[in-house]
């Protein structure tokens, strides 16, 4: 097995110890740092496709995730030096809206999108419309998903999208909604732009939304 | 001895943890450390279980799980933690026997325990929402239903014609609108003081406290449900229902559903993180019982193969070491009006009867279309529950039934049929079944007799 798919084989295990390791032993070997990139990415990649076909779950997607991160930031001084960066495929703010705590499937979906190569803020969760749309602006966002897991939150994910109408920058981001309620009767509306049945259909739509920006 | 005044203080003042570390250094670690600790494996031929030591397994792995990780507060990052001796002592104290429900229609709920031929508690609930127009008709539906113990009535989404928003005034009408129509709905059926665990339209805690009325609204002597966060979290609004309704002296129903492929991973995890749900509901909630639905992260539904083992498991490993009741909420993938839905409800409710648990049933098409429930789903497994009781069925004859049910859907589990809506499986005006429905219902039924289950009527 060679330096590289040693670190690939690290991340996905999510053992972030061996995989920053690895990294060092990579990049001491001369491997191009956008080589690793791509060579991680394909086999994060590789991981998001695995738990959509439920022969991994979330704690070993999760620290799969966390791994990559870790060495994406051990990364970076190298990087730097050969001027090198991560080729972001859009940014998205996502937030669970107002009045709402659950968090776990607007984390797979981060996940997913990390791995898929987006930048993401996270804004957690029970966040008020303004605040989400403030921080679009603020980011300069392409894309904006909205969570709700309740039928009586989901107005929330409405307001965003109203709170887009009255600044004049309704067509400025892509508005996606997620959630077990919501459907795509509901997605129309709110006058939102898509929606995602799971993680890995939103990505996937996601993907072709930024590819005909 | 510990008070709920000694949890709310710890909610503020226990071990600070930030919410990733919870989850990647706490909680994850801990699941996976107790499944291999206590040899806790998934059996797929074994949907309902019959090892009365891997129940005991899985209990022990769920007392240390809850010991160790205590419940974090999102609202300060402390987490709650108890100790083992106030585990011992409310396990102790727990009476195992509640009066529910008023007048002639009150209710004994008692514990049982797995092969028992005490029937099953029968909380009747479509835990869906339905139009405005039909929260008075769909509410005669459930509660009139002969087998129903307690009702939770069906959840409004909008109310004088307003979509329901949480914690804005739309939602105090809607509660109020939720709790006058439920109540309403016993009293025109004839069962005034029947036992209601209301209001699901309350997502807020002052939309909780708003329906405490004994004379239109939630009495002391029904229930409420107050959620676990996903997963072992908790907050300062719930705590608040908490608080609340202990001095007003309703019932706790602490609401929990570890999900399948979540956090917890696999079947294993799953079952330990269930049972330790019920932990967190006996002590931190200091609740009447929990209502339980774990769910498959893809299908959000307990119907299949692994989910039922889930179920079976879960539910023996209380009944075998308390006497704290629980009731094993179905979530179907098919949704009205179909075979499939009736022969997934009839597993469900054969699954979690013989292995000691209660049934609060059911939300068919995984919980996610409006007006897409009927209570013929509910009465199909509780009607199952009261018979495979009173036969004393095994667990393992249960088994063999439950795997003929399964061969029957599992197959079509990611495909379910959508089915028919409420209006569309009932005559609105008359609040009765469609006499197709029936006629299906009681074809299923036949054929499930034939497999073994001896129906009273």
């Amino acid at each position: 097995m060679s330096t590289l798919d040693s670190l690939v084989k690290a991340v996905m295990d999510g053992d972030e110890a061996a995989a920053i390791t690895a990294a060092q032993v990579v990049v001491d070997d001369g491997v191009p740092v956008g080589t690793v990139i791509d060579a991680l990415t394909d086999g994060m990649r590789e991981i998001g496709e695995q738990f959509a076909r439920m022969e991994i779950f979330l704690p070993e997607m999760m620290t799969a995730a966390r791994a990559m991160k870790a060495v994406l930031k051990a990364l970076e001084p190298v990087m730097k030096e050969q001027a090198s960066e991560v080729q972001t495929k859009g940014v998205v703010v996502i937030a669970t809206v107002e009045g709402d705590m659950h968090e776990i499937g607007k984390d797979i979906v981060i996940n997913m999108l990390e791995v898929h190569g987006f930048e993401v803020h996270d804004m957690g969760f029970n966040v008020n419309a303004l605040d989400i749309v403030n921080e679009a602006v603020k980011v300069e966002a392409d894309i904006i998903g909205a969570s709700a897991l309740m039928t009586t939150t989901m107005p929330q994910q409405k307001d965003v999208v109203e709170i887009l109408v009255e600044k004049g920058m309704r067509d400025r981001f892509h508005v996606i909604l997620g959630g077990a309620p919501v459907t795509r009767e509901w997605v129309k509306e709110a006058g939102a732009d898509s929606w995602g049945e799971n993680a890995a259909v939103a990505i996937e739509l996601l993907e072709s939304v930024m590819e005909e920006k | 001895m510990y008070n709920m005044w000694e949890f709310l203080e710890r909610a503020h003042t226990g071990p600070f943890c930030e919410d990733e570390d919870f989850n990647f250094k706490i909680f994850m670690p801990k699941v996976e450390e107790v499944v291999e600790k206590y040899d806790i494996k998934y059996d797929p031929k074994h949907p309902v279980s019959a090892d009365d030591d891997l129940a005991d397994r899985v209990w022990q792995a769920a007392v240390e799980l809850f010991l160790e990780v205590g419940v974090l507060n999102v609202d300060t990052h402390r987490r709650i933690m108890v100790s083992e001796s106030e585990l011992q002592e409310a396990l102790y104290h727990y009476p195992g026997r509640f009066w529910v429900g008023d007048g002639n229609d009150m209710r004994v709920w008692e514990s049982r325990c797995p092969e028992d031929n005490k029937t099953p508690f029968c909380i009747f609930s479509p835990d869906i929402t339905y139009d405005e127009e039909l929260m008075l008709p769909s509410s005669i539906a459930y509660v009139q239903e002969p087998l129903a113990d307690g009702v939770c009535g069906p959840i409004l989404e909008e109310t004088i014609g307003m979509k329901i928003k949480s914690g804005a005034p739309s939602e105090m009408s809607g509660v109020l609108q939720h709790a006058m129509t439920l109540r309403q709905a016993c009293r025109m059926v004839g069962k005034p003081g029947m036992f209601l665990v209301a209001v699901g339209t309350a997502q807020s805690d002052t939309g909780q406290i708003a329906v405490s009325n004994e004379q239109w609204g939630v009495r002391p002597s029904d229930a409420r449900l107050i959620g676990a966060l996903t997963e072992f979290r908790i907050d300062n609004e719930l705590l608040n229902k908490i608080a609340h309704l202990k001095q007003y002296g309703g019932h706790i129903g602490c609401l929990s559903g570890s999900i399948y492929g979540g956090y917890a991973g696999r079947a294993e995890g799953a079952a330990v993180l269930e049972v330790a749900y019920h932990l967190v509901g006996l002590t931190i909630y200091q609740g009447t019982f929990n209502n339980s639905f774990p769910f498959h992260l893809h299908y959000t539904s307990n119907s299949g193969r692994e989910m039922l083992w889930l179920v079976s498991v879960q539910h023996q490993a209380i009944s075998r070491n308390s006497r704290y009741l629980s009731t094993s909420n179905g979530f179907l993938n098919a949704g009205p009006g179909t075979e499939m839905v009736l022969y997934e409800a009839a597993a469900h409710g054969l699954a979690s009867t013989v292995s000691g648990g209660h049934l609060w049933e059911a939300a068919p098409t995984h919980n996610k279309y409006r007006n897409y429930a009927t209570p013929i789903e509910a009465r199909m497994a509780c009607e199952v529950g009261h018979a495979v009781a009173r036969q004393g069925m095994t667990r393992a004859k249960a088994n063999e039934i439950v795997n003929q049910l399964l061969a029957k859907y599992e197959d079509n589990i990611a495909d379910a049929p959508k089915g028919k809506s409420f209006q569309e499986c009932y005559n609105v005006k008359t609040v009765q079944p469609q006499s197709w429905y029936l006629d299906m219902f009681k074809k299923i039924k036949d054929e499930i007799a034939e497999m073994g289950v001896e129906f009273p009527y």
